[in-house]
Order: structure tokens, then sequence, then C-alpha cells
């Protein structure tokens, strides 16, 4: 199936203090095209996650991170070595203590709000009136109470995110993926988005590992953001961001701290945009 | 609600125009009626065939009944034959070049070959209708199943989707509508074959009524039920869309 092997017990618990719930170890990722030598994309990369914790990867465009995030989904198997492990398994599709987002909000077109909101409990068999109960609260939450019917030809790109959102939180998983969510929304929705994402997961925690290329976004989320390099992708940072919670990101936009951390991550950037 | 009463009044005047200069002209022999039939000619032939003899609705009966099996045979066997070369690509692939050859083939050809098998009555007609159908929808169906969004795919896998979850809530109602633009052409196709078929050789139907008339230089008869036939056509169409956009509210 996959050739991730399990990560070694002992060293395992050398991070059980932290109670890490991700845990990934020298992975290294080679895409093979063809005859052609097989094209190194990540490399050597090691990091762990705490239970409850906001974790971000940036990095330049082609560094891997969204490669790294699809090992750790189970979705990309071949030609992958190292170790991964979600909370003591092996990564595979499926698996449901993890909810997975991708850029696009893939709605299904001939699915209501509520019924894209319903579809990952669906899959995962929630009962149909649980269901529909779940998936009304949280598209309310996400702002897009009365539009609970409307199919997403109606919704606006950022309506649709919205919706999307509240399809991932519904599913309840302790560990989430998400892949640039945010990456395809105009700059003031991205805001608005963000504040949402950031007030249903202050209200309950779930592990996250979220992709992005911005940075104000990934400082303004997350708990540690993990700078990549060019390809192949390497860590070339692990930096703990401070800023206290909770966080109003339209505010920090205009804080000095928030640019203060900003500017030292764009350093960082800079440096690994420089290693190829 | 005005303006559509007045575009009406101004297509049924067009309408009146157009018909009293072809009576006229039929009249003062400016337009030869033996050729090209004439207003009052026509309305009367489909009187006496509706409504006095009423032997038009027994050949449209026959037409109707032929092109009705043909299109639920055709359309069921090829959504079947469809959904199984999605669920097994190595079929496909080995079937595909035969289909090919198959459907590249005008099929109306194969009018005179299905007489001799099936007989000079509705099965042959039903025959030509068929293969006429099953190609189209076929087609359609595959081009459905292909064109499903590959994010709609990965979002099912990394939610744990089982094959048939996938199938069922992601990939058959994408294919929805197109199938369902092959399902109005297949409709439209099963009644050209029929009448194809019934031109050709028939006892009964709207195609064998109508080369008969030809034949006995009855343009009336002849212009008259190519009116029946746009009719039918139109009428086909307009109930298929209605269901569509009843089926297909999301769109």
């Amino acid at each position: 199936m996959h050739n991730v092997a399990a990560c070694d017990a002992t060293q395992a618990m050398d991070l059980s203090a932290y109670s890490p719930v991700i845990i990934m170890r020298d992975v290294s990722v080679r895409f093979s095209a063809g005859a052609a030598e097989p094209m190194l994309a990540v490399d050597g990369v090691s990091f762990s996650v705490r239970a409850g914790e906001f974790l971000s990867l940036v990095g330049p465009s082609g560094c891997g991170k969204t490669t790294v995030l699809n090992v750790l989904t189970g979705l990309l198997a071949q030609g992958v070595e190292g170790c991964t492990e979600i909370l003591g398994q092996p990564p595979r599709p499926g698996n449901p203590d993890v909810a997975y987002m991708l850029a696009r909000d893939s709605l299904l077109p001939w699915r209501t709000a509520v019924g894209n909101a319903s579809y990952g409990m669906e899959i995962r068999g929630v009962p149909a009136k649980e269901r529909e109960g779940i998936a009304r609260d949280l598209l309310r939450r996400v702002g897009l109470a009365g539009f609970e019917d409307a199919y997403p030809k109606a919704l606006s790109h950022g309506m649709r995110q919205r919706c999307a959102l509240a399809r991932t939180f519904a599913l309840g998983s302790p560990v989430f993926l998400m892949d640039e969510p945010f990456g395809a929304l105009d700059a003031q929705t991205k805001l608005l988005l963000e504040e949402v994402l950031l007030d249903l997961w202050s209200s309950a925690r779930r592990t996250v590992v979220f992709v992005t290329h911005d940075l104000a976004e990934a400082v303004a989320l997350s708990d540690r953001v993990i700078v990549m390099s060019a390809r192949p992708g390497r860590i070339v940072a692990d930096v703990p961001i401070s800023l206290p919670r909770p966080r109003w990101v339209r505010a920090l936009q205009k804080s000095p701290q928030f640019h203060e951390v900003y500017s030292q991550l764009w350093g960082l950037l800079e440096l690994g945009m420089s290693f190829s | 609600m005005r303006g559509k009463l007045t575009e009406l009044l101004a297509h049924v005047a067009a309408i009146a125009v157009v018909l009293a200069a072809w009576e006229y002209a039929a009249e003062s022999a400016l337009l030869d009626p033996t050729f090209f039939g004439r207003p009052s000619g026509i309305a009367r032939y489909l009187w006496n065939g509706f409504f006095v003899s009423g032997k038009l609705w027994l050949e449209l009966g026959f037409t109707l009944t032929g092109a009705g099996i043909s299109f639920l045979l055709g359309s069921a066997c090829a959504i079947i034959v469809g959904l199984l070369f999605a669920a097994f690509p190595r079929i496909h692939h080995a079937a595909e070049p035969y289909l090919t050859l198959l459907n590249a083939m005008p099929r109306i050809a194969l009018a005179p070959l299905f007489l001799l098998w099936f007989g000079l009555g509705v099965g042959s007609k039903i025959a030509v209708g068929t293969s006429l159908t099953f190609f189209i929808v076929l087609s359609a169906t595959m081009a459905g199943i292909r064109g499903v969004s590959s994010d709609h795919l990965t979002l099912s896998r990394a939610l744990g989707a089982t094959p048939i979850q996938t199938f069922s809530n992601v990939t058959l109602p994408s294919a929805v509508p197109v199938i369902f633009s092959g399902l109005r052409l297949g409709l439209i196709y099963a009644m050209l074959g029929v009448i194809g078929g019934e031109l050709i050789a028939a006892e009964h139907g709207l195609g064998q009524t109508l080369a008969y008339l030809q034949s006995t230089f009855n343009m009336d008869g002849v212009m008259g039920l190519l009116l029946v036939l746009a009719l039918l056509g139109l009428s086909v169409t307009a109930a298929m869309n209605r269901m569509e956009r009843s089926l297909l509210a999301w769109q």
C-alpha cells in the first residue's frame, strides 16, 4: 500500500513530553516521471505537532509543502521515504481522525449548502438526523445563515469556501490538514475567513497543519510556522509565534508586534528562496 | 405579459399571411399544387385523417410505439454498458475499436438487413431506432463519467468513501446532465430510425404513410404529415427540457 515505515518506538518516546499528534521523521519524497532520474521534491523533513497546535508550512511555490501535506493525508505514498505517524498510525486516506480541506472548495454542485456541509459526515456514517443538525449549526457559525438550502451556483467564492469550512469542521476529526484553503480568495474575503477559522478552531481545538504561501496568513493564524526552502524542500526554520490569543486577524494587520514577527519570518523565507 | 401577447399575435399574423399567399399562389397556378399542395388541402387531409376516418391515429400510434420502445431499449442498454465500461476500463479498452467501427457505419443503411431479419412489422423499425439511440447515449454516458471533477474524487477519497459511495455521490450525479443531453438526442434519433425504417418498407406508421402519399402524388398529405412530424419532434424536445429542468434544478 504505502512504504511509509512506522516511526521507531523508542524515538517516538522522546517526544512524548510534547504529546505529539503528528510525527514526521526524515521524510523524503522523490517523483519519478518515466525513465528520467527521479526528482527529489522533499528532502529529510522532520517535525512534530502537539495536540491542539496550529502549525503552518510556508515556502516558495514548488517547495514541496503541499507534497508534505499529501504524505500526511496518505494520498501520496509512492516515492515516500522516512516515517510518518498521525496519532500513532501510518497515514491513510479516509482516516476518520483526519479532516482534509483543499484550496478549491470542491462543493458538489447538485447538493445544497446543507447537503455539502453534511457530505463528509454522510461518507463517515453519521446518522441522517444528527447530520442535518450539525450541518445547520455550523453553517450558521460560518455566516451562511439563510443560505442553507442554496445551491453552490448561487454562492460567491467566499461563501463557497465558508461552506467547505463547515463541511471540514462537521467531521469532528481531531486532526485538520488544510492545503491553502483560502489561496483563491481576494485579500478582504481571506481575512474574514481566517477569522471564521480561528473562531471555530478556538472553540474546539484541533491539531492543524496549514499549508500556505501567504506569510501574513501563517503568522496571524499559527502557534508555529515552519519555513521551507525552494526545491528540494527542506526545513530552514521552525519558529514559534508568540502573539497572544485570542487574535483578531483584522486588528492584527495594524499591530506592530505582528509586523515584527512577519519581517523576521520574511527574512528566513528569502533565505529559503536563495537555497536552490 | 402584454409584450408576450403582442409577440404571439405577430406570429399568428405572419403565419396567416404566408398561408394565404400559398393558397392564392396554388389557386392562380403560380405554384403547382401537384408538387407543393395547398394549405386548404393539407387542413382537409389532416382533418379527415385524424377526425373523420381516424386512420392517422393508428399510424401515429405505430410510429410512437416503435420510437418509444427503441428509445427505452437503446438508452437503457447504453447506460448499462457505459457504466460497465466505467467500472471496468479494460473491457472498454478492448471493445472500443469495434464500437467505433459499428458507430461509423451509417445505421440507416442497415435497415434493409434488419427488414430481412425482423420482418416488415414494428420489429425491424425498433432495431434501426435502437441501434441509432444506443451509440448516441453511450458516448454521452462515457463523456459524462469521464468529465467528473478530480477535486471531487480527491475529496471523497480523503474522506474514505468506498468506490460505491464515490460512484453514487460524485460520479453519477456529475454525469447526469451530460447523459441527459444524450437522451434528448437519443429520442430524436429513435424517431429518425423508426420513420426511416418505415419509409423503406413497412405495413404501418407515419413513414409508411408518407411514402405511400408521395408515390401517389398526394402532396397535401405529404405536407400535412411533415407538419405532424415537426410538431411531434417539438413536443418531445419540450417534454425532455421540462423534465431536465425539474430534475436538475441545481444547474
